[in-house]
C-alpha cells in the first residue's frame, strides 16, 4: 500500500474506508462467533465455568444430546418455531399485500392510513409483547370480552396458559408487528409497475383477479421474494416477543429455538449446549439467508 | 383511469376500518393507563376510561420508581450505539459505494449476512468478553453490542443512498483540488444527509428496542434500559396492568416522536434497506 495521501490507488482507498467498520463488526459479531463455536464443542456448564482446567473438548456431543436425548427440547423447538414462523408469515404476507393493494390506490386519508399502520413495526417488541400479554389474559383481556361478546367463545379462556392458544397468541401478535414490514416491501414493488399495462390488460377484458395473477404477482416477484425470505430469517429469530409473552411456556408449548437457546445459557448455565443450540439456529437461518441473496444478486445491484 | 366518487367513498371506508384495527392495540395501552384497576378487571371492562385517572403516570413519573431510571439508560445506550454505528457506516458505506476493489462484494455480503443473525448466536462470548474487561453492569457493554445490530443495516442503505448521487459531483471536486477524502467530506457527506438521517434514525430505533443484550449484560437494577426494566418490572407486579402500561407509553414515547416527524424517512429506509439492499 503506498502512504502518499491522496496518491492512494482507489481500489486501497476504497478498503480503507470500509475497514474501521469491518473491524468492528470482526471484533463484537466475528470473534464471538469463532468462540461461540469453540464453546459449543467443549463441556463448560455450570460446574466448570470457573474452573478451565477442567474445560475438555468433547467434539459434537452437544449437538448430539440436543437432537437426541429425551430431556433436549430442541426437536420441539425446532418444529414450534417452525409452526410460528410459517403461521406468521402466511397471515402477514396476505393481510400485508391486501393492504399494499388498497393503499397503491390514491384516495383521500390514503397516506395518513398507510403512515400509521407502520408504527406496530417500530415499536419496542419487549413492549408490544407486554401489551399483547395483557389483550390476551383472562381476566380484563379484551380479546375474551370481544370473542364472548360476538358469541365466539362460550367464556372466556386462559389463552397463555394453554398450549395451542398460547402459539395462537404470540402469532397473532407477531402478525401486528410485521405486517407494515411486508406491506411497504410489496407496495414499493407495485410502484414500479406502470399504469399503462393495467390499462391495456383492461382493454383485453382481464377482471382484476386475471389481472391480479397474470401481472401484478409475476411483476412484482422480486419484491415477493424478498418479502418472504427476510420476512422468514427475521421470525425464525424472534426472541423478545415470545419471552416477554410466555416464556417459552407452557411447558415448552412456544418455545422456539432462540428462547430454548437462551434458556440453556443463562438459566440452566449449560453454556455450552446453548452454543450449540445457536449454532442450529444461526445453520438454519444462513441456508435462508444465502438463498436470499442469490435471488437479489440476481435481478439487483450487486 | 376514473373512478367513480362511491369507489372512492368505500376505499376511505375500508381504510378507516383497517386503521381502527390496527391502531386498536395502541389505543388499549392509552385507555388501560389511564384506568383505574378496578376498572381494567371490571366485567365487561369499559372501552374508555370512565373513571380518568392519571394515577399510574404519576407512580411511573415518580422518583422512586425505575421507569425514569431506565428511560435515561436507554437514552445513553440508544445514543451510543447511534453514533458509532453512523460514524462507522458512512465512510464503509461511501468506500462500498464508489470505489471497485477486491473482496467488495464478499464485504458487502458479510454485512448482508450479519443483519440475519440472531442475537443469541454471539450473546455467550460477548457477556464472557465483556466480564474480562469488567463491562458488564457498564453502558459501554450495551452500547458496544448494539451498534452491532445498526452497522449492517446503515451500510447497506447508505451504499444505496451513495450510489444514487451522480459520480461526477466527485469528479468536479477533484478538478478543483480536493483528494478523495476531501470530497468525501465536503461534497458527500451534506448531499447524503438525508440517507444518514435514516441510518441514524434506524440505529437508534434498534438500539432503543433490544431486550436481550440489556437484560444480560446490565443485572444491576439501576443500569438497565427501560425495556429490560418494564420486563422487570410486570414480573414483579403482574396485574398491575394501568402501571405498566403507563410504562409502556413512556417507554415507546421516543420512538412514537421519532415516527411523527420522520414518517417519510423511515418509510424510504425500510424500503431501501431491504429490497434494494
Amino acid at each position: 500500500m503506498k502512504k502518499t495521501g491522496h496518491k492512494l490507488s482507489a481500489a486501497n482507498l476504497g478498503l480503507l474506508f470500509s475497514l474501521p467498520a469491518l473491524i468492528y463488526m470482526m471484533i463484537f459479531i466475528g470473534y464471538p462467533m469463532i468462540q461461540n463455536l469453540i464453546l459449543s464443542l467443549k463441556n463448560v456448564d455450570v460446574y466448570t465455568f470457573a474452573r478451565p482446567e477442567n474445560q475438555a473438548f468433547v467434539g459434537i456431543d452437544n449437538y448430539i444430546a440436543l437432537f437426541s436425548n429425551a430431556n433436549s427440547v430442541l426437536p420441539k423447538a425446532i418444529i414450534n418455531t417452525v409452526i410460528f414462523t410459517v403461521a406468521s408469515i402466511f397471515f402477514q404476507f396476505i393481510i400485508g399485500f391486501g393492504l399494499a393493494l388498497l393503499f397503491n390506490n390514491k384516495f383521500p386519508g390514503c397516506s395518513f392510513f398507510r403512515g400509521v399502520t407502520m408504527i406496530s413495526w417500530l415499536l419496542p417488541v419487549t413492549v408490544a409483547g407486554l401489551l399483547f400479554k395483557f389483550m390476551f389474559q383472562l381476566n380484563g383481556g379484551i380479546i375474551n370480552q370481544f370473542l364472548t361478546s360476538l358469541h365466539i367463545l362460550e367464556e372466556p379462556i386462559e389463552w397463555l396458559l394453554e398450549g395451542r392458544t398460547a402459539m395462537v397468541a404470540i402469532v397473532v401478535a407477531n402478525i401486528w408487528i410485521g405486517i407494515p414490514f411486508n406491506m411497504m416491501l410489496i407496495l414499493t414493488g407495485l410502484t414500479t409497475i406502470s399504469p399503462e399495462i393495467y390499462e391495456s390488460a383492461g382493454l383485453d377484458g382481464a377482471n382484476k383477479l386475471q389481472t391480479l395473477f397474470m401481472i401484478t404477482i409475476p411483476m412484482i416477484k422480486p419484491a415477493i421474494m424478498s418479502v418472504l425470505t427476510l420476512g422468514f430469517v427475521y421470525t425464525f429469530k424472534v426472541f423478545d416477543l415470545v419471552w416477554v409473552m410466555t416464556k417459552g411456556g407452557p411447558v415448552n408449548a412456544t418455545e422456539l429455538v432462540s428462547t430454548y437457546a437462551y434458556r440453556l445459557s443463562f438459566e440452566e448455565f449449560k453454556f455450552s449446549e446453548g452454543a450449540a443450540a445457536a449454532n442450529v439456529l444461526f445453520l438454519i437461518l444462513l441456508v435462508v439467508g444465502i438463498f436470499y441473496i442469490k435471488t437479489i444478486d440476481d435481478n439487483e445491484v450487486m | 383511469m376514473k373512478k367513480s366518487k362511491k369507489n372512492m367513498l368505500s376505499l376511505i371506508i375500508i381504510g378507516a376500518c383497517i386503521f381502527v384495527v390496527f391502531i386498536f392495540p395502541l389505543y388499549w395501552m392509552l385507555v388501560t393507563a389511564l384506568k383505574t384497576q378496578l376498572e381494567i378487571f371490571q366485567i365487561p371492562t369499559p372501552l374508555w376510561p370512565r373513571d380518568l385517572t392519571f394515577e399510574a403516570f404519576e407512580k411511573q413519573l415518580s422518583q422512586s420508581s425505575d421507569t425514569l431510571q431506565g428511560f435515561k439508560n436507554s437514552i445513553i445506550i440508544a445514543v451510543g450505539a447511534t453514533v458509532i454505528s453512523t460514524v462507522l457506516s458512512i465512510p464503509a458505506s461511501y468506500g462500498l459505494a464508489r470505489f471497485n476493489f477486491k473482496g467488495r462484494k464478499l464485504i458487502i455480503l458479510l454485512f448482508l449476512i450479519t443483519q440475519m443473525l440472531p442475537s443469541t448466536l454471539v450473546l455467550t462470548a460477548l457477556y464472557v468478553m465483556f466480564a474480562k474487561v469488567k463491562l458488564l453492569n457498564n453502558y459501554w457493554a450495551p452500547i458496544l453490542a448494539d451498534a452491532t445490530l445498526g452497522i449492517p443495516f446503515s451500510v447497506i442503505i447508505l451504499r444505496t443512498y451513495f450510489i444514487s448521487i451522480p459520480k461526477e459531483l466527485d469528479e468536479a471536486a477533484k478538478i478543483d483540488g480536493c483528494g478523495h477524502i476531501k470530497a468525501f467530506i465536503k461534497i458527500m457527506l451534506p448531499i447524503a444527509k438525508p440517507g444518514i438521517v435514516v441510518a441514524a434514525v434506524f440505529s437508534f430505533v434498534y438500539a432503543w428496542g433490544d431486550l436481550i443484550y440489556g437484560i444480560t449484560f446490565m443485572t444491576n437494577p439501576t443500569m438497565r434500559p427501560i425495556t429490560s426494566s418494564i420486563y422487570n418490572y410486570v414480573q414483579q407486579y403482574q396485574t398491575l396492568w394501568n402501571s405498566t402500561m403507563a410504562f409502556g407509553i413512556i417507554a415507546i414515547s421516543p420512538v412514537v416522536l421519532i415516527f411523527i416527524f420522520m414518517q417519510k424517512y423511515i418509510v424510504s429506509g425500510l424500503t431501501n434497506g431491504a429490497v434494494k439492499a
